[in-house]
């Protein structure tokens, strides 16, 4: 194989200057969607586990229809077919003349569909506590509300930090898809680099070593977290 | 003061509570017994509404718990309870176990509420565990915290769902010693137990549960001299033998 290694174009101007703006799109849509999938799965979590049947029945319909189709037909579906079923003038507005629509349709796209899995683990975590602790909260007078912001989600959120890490990291991944429907993140600009260069090898090694520095300094961040936040006297795995 | 009448519940078309019928009255101990799935936890978590009933009437201190227009947490904010398994809050330390209610209820000032904790526990003899955590206490322990947390909100009554039944045999006594004073401190009290000695030593009454009903409800020196029902005499015969 003919191939002239460059490990100096990364470095240079502009090629350097296109991954430092990927990165910053790739994290811009990481932290929007991951502000939007947590609120709304936290609250859809708190649904699926209420008293209500009501309010059961939208958290679990919720999770059925955002967990069950794929990502990337999801955001086809929001950038392409949406749009058409609105109202001319807003279709419009959403398809060209909102503020950066394609980064907007993926931050929503991957938001929604983020927030059906962040519910199942508020979930899984508040179902974890068990009804002791609900009764508990209830004997000594607190209202439903107070029993979720007191006593639940204060251990629900501690028992399912591992699992939201996850869940961050994939989003931030996820966010190369944005790629397909033209936004500049860091996958695209990488082949861009290529395509101007011809020195793929170099720009998805670079592409790559980037990824792993966030998810390592996310994981470290969140291992941070979890032992701050951890309840002396419990049993931890030992990291 | 607590008034149970021709209360039933089903669990789908299980029955738990067939037709229950009793009351405590104001300072009165009444012990609830009987044999394990005989209703004995679920018709004390109904007195507070824990546990919703189908048919018959609840009233505490005059409040109906089973009137869709009761304030249920107000209602539950005036009764202590205390459970199986302690379920203090894993997440807080001892002292604010015992503030939360005060405060987030009954809207206490943070410092009053201090004053009031620390006092509960020294009551209960732990005074020098407030700041540690309830994983970081014996179970004795916890559960004279989860009393303090019920007494904390100045209770008309205090209900206790097998207070004991998790405790190793050398912490029951401590448990059991802060309830027989809080008896004789004139404390209205329906207490869930197998403990046979403590009812002996304050109960006023003894109810007998079995199979979802009362079968028996006698003043305690009924009870233990000649309980009139076979199952109540069976009971007795094989939880008193060692």
């Amino acid at each position: 194989m003919q191939y002239n290694w460059d490990w100096g174009i990364l470095f240079r101007d502009p090629y350097i200057w296109w991954l430092v703006d990927g990165l910053k799109w790739t994290l811009m849509i990481a932290m929007c969607a991951w502000v939007l999938a947590f609120v709304l799965g936290s609250a859809l979590g708190i649904m699926r586990t209420s008293i209500n049947p009501y309010l059961r029945l939208i958290g679990t319909t919720y999770v059925e229809i955002f967990r069950n189709i794929p990502l990337l037909v999801q955001l086809f579906l929001w950038y392409f077919v949406f749009p058409e079923l609105l109202p001319e003038e807003a279709g419009r507005w959403v398809k060209r003349e909102m503020p950066l629509p394609g980064f907007t349709t993926t931050v929503w796209a991957l938001g929604l569909y983020t927030a059906s899995r962040v519910c199942e683990q508020v979930r899984s975590g508040i179902d974890a506590i068990g009804i002791g602790q609900r009764n508990a909260g209830r004997a000594i007078g607190l209202s439903e509300a107070k029993v979720y912001i007191h006593v639940l989600l204060p251990n629900a959120y501690r028992i399912i930090i591992a699992p939201l890490t996850s869940e961050f990291l994939t989003i931030f991944k996820n966010s190369s898809l944005a790629l397909t429907i033209g936004v500049i993140e860091l996958t695209s600009m990488t082949r861009q680099i290529e395509e101007y260069t011809f020195q793929g090898f170099e720009a998805f090694t670079a592409a790559t070593i980037i990824y792993s520095l966030v998810t390592f300094t996310v994981m470290g961040f969140m291992l941070h977290l979890e032992k701050r936040l951890h309840v002396p006297g419990r049993i931890v795995v030992e990291k | 003061m607590i008034h149970l009448k021709n209360v039933s519940k089903w669990y789908d078309s299980f029955q738990v509570l067939d037709n229950c019928s009793t009351s405590v009255s104001k300072g009165e101990v009444v012990v609830v017994c009987g044999p394990s799935g005989s209703g004995k936890s679920t018709l004390i978590k109904a007195v507070n509404g824990l546990e919703p009933v189908q048919k018959g009437e609840i009233t505490v201190d005059g409040m109906v718990v089973s009137d869709k227009k009761t304030n249920l947490n107000h209602l539950r904010a005036r009764i202590g309870m205390v459970f199986q398994n302690f379920e203090l809050f894993p997440h807080m330390s001892v002292l604010e176990n015992v503030k939360l209610g005060q405060i987030k209820v009954l809207g206490r000032a943070d410092d009053a509420s201090e004053v009031k904790a620390k006092a509960l526990l020294d009551r209960v003899g732990l005074a020098d565990h407030a700041n540690k955590f309830p994983s970081q206490l014996s179970g004795g322990q916890q559960q004279r915290v989860a009393i303090a947390r019920g007494l904390a909100m100045d209770p008309i009554a205090m209900l206790f769902d097998e207070p004991t039944s998790a405790l190793d045999p050398e912490m029951i006594n401590d448990v059991l010693d802060v309830m027989v004073e809080l008896a004789h401190d004139g404390m209205t009290m329906m207490v869930v137990t197998h403990e046979m000695g403590f009812a002996k030593k304050v109960a006023d009454r003894v109810v007998f549960m079995d199979e979802g009903k009362i079968v028996e409800d006698a003043k305690k020196d009924d009870f233990f001299g000649s309980p009139r029902s076979d199952r109540a005499q069976l009971f007795l015969s094989k939880i008193l033998s060692h």
